[in-house]
């Protein structure tokens, strides 16, 4: 008797376990639209529990981004945007060095992709061929220089910010100097202002005359991609795409160009602080910049970002001094900045899409460009636009802007990986030293290039 | 219940649960709105199974409630195991990029893969790591349990300590250590860190490596040691054995097993290895001239080869071709593991 009490006691707790597994399937399998899974928990800030409960109504669409730190932002003009409209908007946001491709990629195999998802270049895009919605009949394509074109021209891409390469200075040091930052524009002129300020270290209370840290584990992505692309398109006209046609096309080089490149990057070598050089990390060198221990910093505008929140402190006792940006002129007569929008949102093609549009249009008028500038500091890719972003690189940015003195950046582009996988390693080689001029550092480039792009 | 009862209620039972699964999966693939198709199967499944338990045989019953019982943890095996294993396999034969694949590529990615001297370099820092982490962890873990055998004051404290690293997870070690040589030991190497160059760098991932596991072989040492029966020592002892003769003529021969096990364990996991890897150096070094080649993936273990040659490189097919390689070298090892241990169990 006994024993069969403890049979059927055992059955079943095998019963209710076998329907404890199965329900969570349920779950998961009944509401595929924006239900996220204990699997894709691992995203940071992943809004599991918002999303749950708002599947049913299907008045909700959802948005992955890439930049973490406008998730607040983006949540607040997702709340007005419910608020007009009644359309809920789940923000999902991505970053500090999760792989939100790979990420993406495990969304669709497990039916679960987001209405509306950033994607860094042709690459990215590419990984979606087919599955995009073509945004070129929107109203807001006509307002801005910055949507994403796929090879047939349409727009597959909505630009939601500006962000600029350039050698940012600072320009309190500059201007104690003696040295006028728009005469840099030559590599001579670089030089000189580099010794001027050497030799006056002491008296301007610089530790090094610039920030360059070419650390290969965690900074790939800053010498890799971004200082790389200053070969692919310092001082080019906005469409010209020479430099870095000629990479694609296996892996190419031009080593004439590249050399004086070279030369450039020696500088920065010679003059940056060793402790930074090759083993150091990104927070040191905004610090560095923002407490006014180097006049330059080899940082795009982001840094801005992190000056005015993270380093506030350091920032304004060095005298929330003024920043702008110079180009890096590795040849005579290179006078224009880099800048491009870092990423695209594009709507994936579902039932949703027309919810999708809409936000997106609605994101780009006056109501959510409020938001977006003034509230997560984005430098608006809108021409209609007239909010400015109190970003201490703003005005250095529109300045060039309408000057016309930009170039586009076509880095996006360079085959997956070449960053981490090839590039970053070369650069803190020849920063320490083990590579030791730059005709051997450009021949090497070239070779590893030719090398990553034949694989 | 009598028979009859039973004969009428299984097959009913049986085919109302299949049916309702089958009309469940064709809701679900269909992508029909319906919620109700979750519990359908579940309710299916379970009828399927009350049905089967009551088939009406006696020959079969008992391989049936067997089958019964362990249906779960093989439907869960076959799940994340085994599908994944075929379906991984099958994809390395095709150009698939994680979304779709179009179209079968052959041997391609197999002959890709031996043609890549950073892939080559890899699999050689591999077996190099290997054999020197199977040696020192061993031997690391080996002394620090006849310490903590040694009947040392404060034994238990040291057993726990040197047990800890391995409670940490690997990542998170790896960004302590990165700190520590990058921002601590910094001042000896003078303003380099010994992980930015690929030789310290290795060594510095097999220091690592051993702080991390050594505490772990060693209480498996430890359980050997004190299994050792005490007469067996006391006996040594009374014929004038001095301490290290016991040692080597007597603990060691009675540890073989143990030994055996550690060199496994040491040697699986150290082929694994990932997660430190991935923390300190990220894969990152210089190796200037290699077959003629200057690569830049000097401290890249195989696992995170195969990891970046599908993530950060995104090509899915030709690391999914590697990681069959990679499968393929564990199994020999693990098989001869197997081997080897039957045969020493039967010699004891």
């Amino acid at each position: 008797m006994k024993k069969k009490l403890l049979g059927t006691l055992l059955a079943a707790t095998l019963v209710t376990s076998l329907v404890a597994c199965g329900s969570a399937e349920t779950t998961t399998g009944a509401d595929t639209s924006a239900d996220t899974t204990a699997a894709e928990s691992q995203a940071p800030a992943a809004d599991a529990d918002t999303s749950a409960d708002s599947a049913a109504s299907g008045q909700s669409i959802r948005l992955v981004n890439g930049k973490i730190e406008v998730d607040e932002m983006l949540k607040e003009a997702a709340a007005k945007y419910q608020e007009e409209t009644g359309v809920e908007v789940i923000i999902e946001s991505m970053g500090g060095g999760i792989d939100i491709q790979g990420t993406l990629k495990g969304y669709y195999q497990a039916d679960n992709m987001p209405d509306i998802f950033v994607n860094g270049g042709d690459t990215d895009f590419a990984n979606w061929t087919g599955q995009l919605v073509d945004m070129s009949d929107q109203p807001w394509v006509s307002d801005t220089d910055a949507a994403y074109k796929d090879a047939d021209g349409k727009v597959i891409g909505f630009p939601y910010t500006t962000e600029a390469i350039g050698l940012a200075y600072n320009a309190d040091i500059l201007e104690k100097a003696g040295i006028d930052p728009a005469g840099l524009t030559s590599p001579a002129a670089m030089q000189e202002a580099f010794e001027t300020l050497d030799s006056k270290k002491d008296e301007l209370g610089l530790t090094a005359v610039i920030g360059y840290c070419a650390e290969a584990t965690n900074l790939y992505w800053s010498s890799g991609n971004h200082l790389f692309g200053i070969y692919e398109d310092g001082g080019l006209s906005r469409d010209d795409t020479t430099y870095f046609d000629l990479l694609s096309d296996g892996g190419q080089i031009d080593t004439e160009r590249f050399l004086e490149y070279a030369k450039m990057i020696q500088l920065f070598n010679q003059y940056s602080d060793p402790a930074l050089l090759v083993s150091g990390t990104y927070d040191q060198q905004i610090l560095g910049f923002a407490s006014g221990q180097y006049a330059f910093v080899t940082q795009g505008s982001w840094i801005g970002a992190t000056m005015t929140s993270d380093d506030a402190e350091q920032y304004a006792a060095a005298g929330n001094f003024k920043v702008g940006m110079a180009p890096y002129a590795f040849l005579d007569g290179i006078d224009t900045i880099m800048t491009n929008s870092p990423s695209w949102w594009a709507v994936y093609d579902n039932d949703n899409k027309d919810a999708s549009l809409a936000f997106l249009n609605w994101l780009a008028g006056d109501e959510g460009q409020k938001i977006l500038v003034k509230k997560a500091g984005f430098i608006s890719p809108f021409k209609s636009c007239s909010f400015v972003a109190d970003d201490p690189f703003a005005e250095t940015i529109t300045e060039y802007t309408a000057a016309g003195k930009t170039s586009a950046w076509h880095w996006l582009g360079n085959k997956e990986g070449l960053a981490q996988n090839a590039l970053g390693v070369v650069y803190q080689d020849y920063a320490s030293g083990a590579i030791a001029d730059p005709q051997s550092f450009t021949d090497i480039v070239a070779q590893v290039c030719a090398q990553y792009y034949g694989q | 219940m009598n028979g009859l009862g039973k004969k009428v209620l299984s097959p009913i039972l049986l085919i109302a649960g299949i049916l309702m699964m089958i009309i469940a999966l064709v809701l679900d693939f269909s992508g029909a709105e319906t919620t109700l198709r979750g519990p359908m199967l579940i309710i299916g499944a379970v009828l399927f199974f009350v049905g089967l338990y009551l088939f009406p045989t006696l020959r079969y019953h008992r391989a049936i409630v067997y089958f019964i019982f362990l249906f779960p943890l093989l439907f869960t095996f076959a799940v994340t195991v085994i599908i994944p294993l075929i379906l991984g396999i099958g994809y390395s034969f095709t150009d698939w990029t994680g979304i779709r694949y179009t179209q079968v590529v052959g041997f391609a990615n197999y002959t890709a893969m031996f043609k890549d001297p950073a892939f080559i370099w890899s699999v050689l820092i591999t077996f190099l790591f290997v054999a020197l982490n199977m040696i020192l962890v061993n031997l690391v873990g080996f002394l620090l349990a006849l310490l903590c055998t040694s009947g040392l004051r404060g034994g238990g404290f040291f057993r726990a300590s040197y047990f800890l690293p391995n409670l940490i997870g690997g990542i998170v070690l790896g960004y302590i250590w990165q700190f520590v040589f990058s921002n601590v030991l910094i001042g000896l190497t003078g303003n380099i860190s010994m992980i930015s160059q690929t030789k310290s760098a290795l060594f510095a991932i097999i220091v690592v490596y051993i702080w991390q596991y050594a505490g772990y072989i060693m209480l498996i040492y430890i359980t050997g040691l004190t299994q050792i029966p005490g007469d067996v020592l006391e006996a040594a002892k009374i014929d004038g054995a001095s301490p290290v003769q016991t040692l080597f003529q007597v603990k060691i021969p009675m540890i073989a097993s143990t030994i055996t096990i550690c060199t496994f364990l040491t040697l699986t996991s150290a082929f694994k290895q990932f997660d430190v890897n991935m923390a300190l150096t990220n894969g990152t070094g210089s190796v200037p001239n290699f077959l003629g080649n200057y690569l830049s993936n000097g401290t890249q273990m195989l696992a995170l080869n195969i990891y970046n040659t599908a993530i950060s490189k995104n090509n899915y097919a030709l690391g999914q071709a590697k990681a069959v390689l990679f499968f393929i070298i564990l199994a020999i090892v693990s098989l001869i593991q197997v081997r080897m241990s039957n045969k020493k169990e039967v010699e004891l």
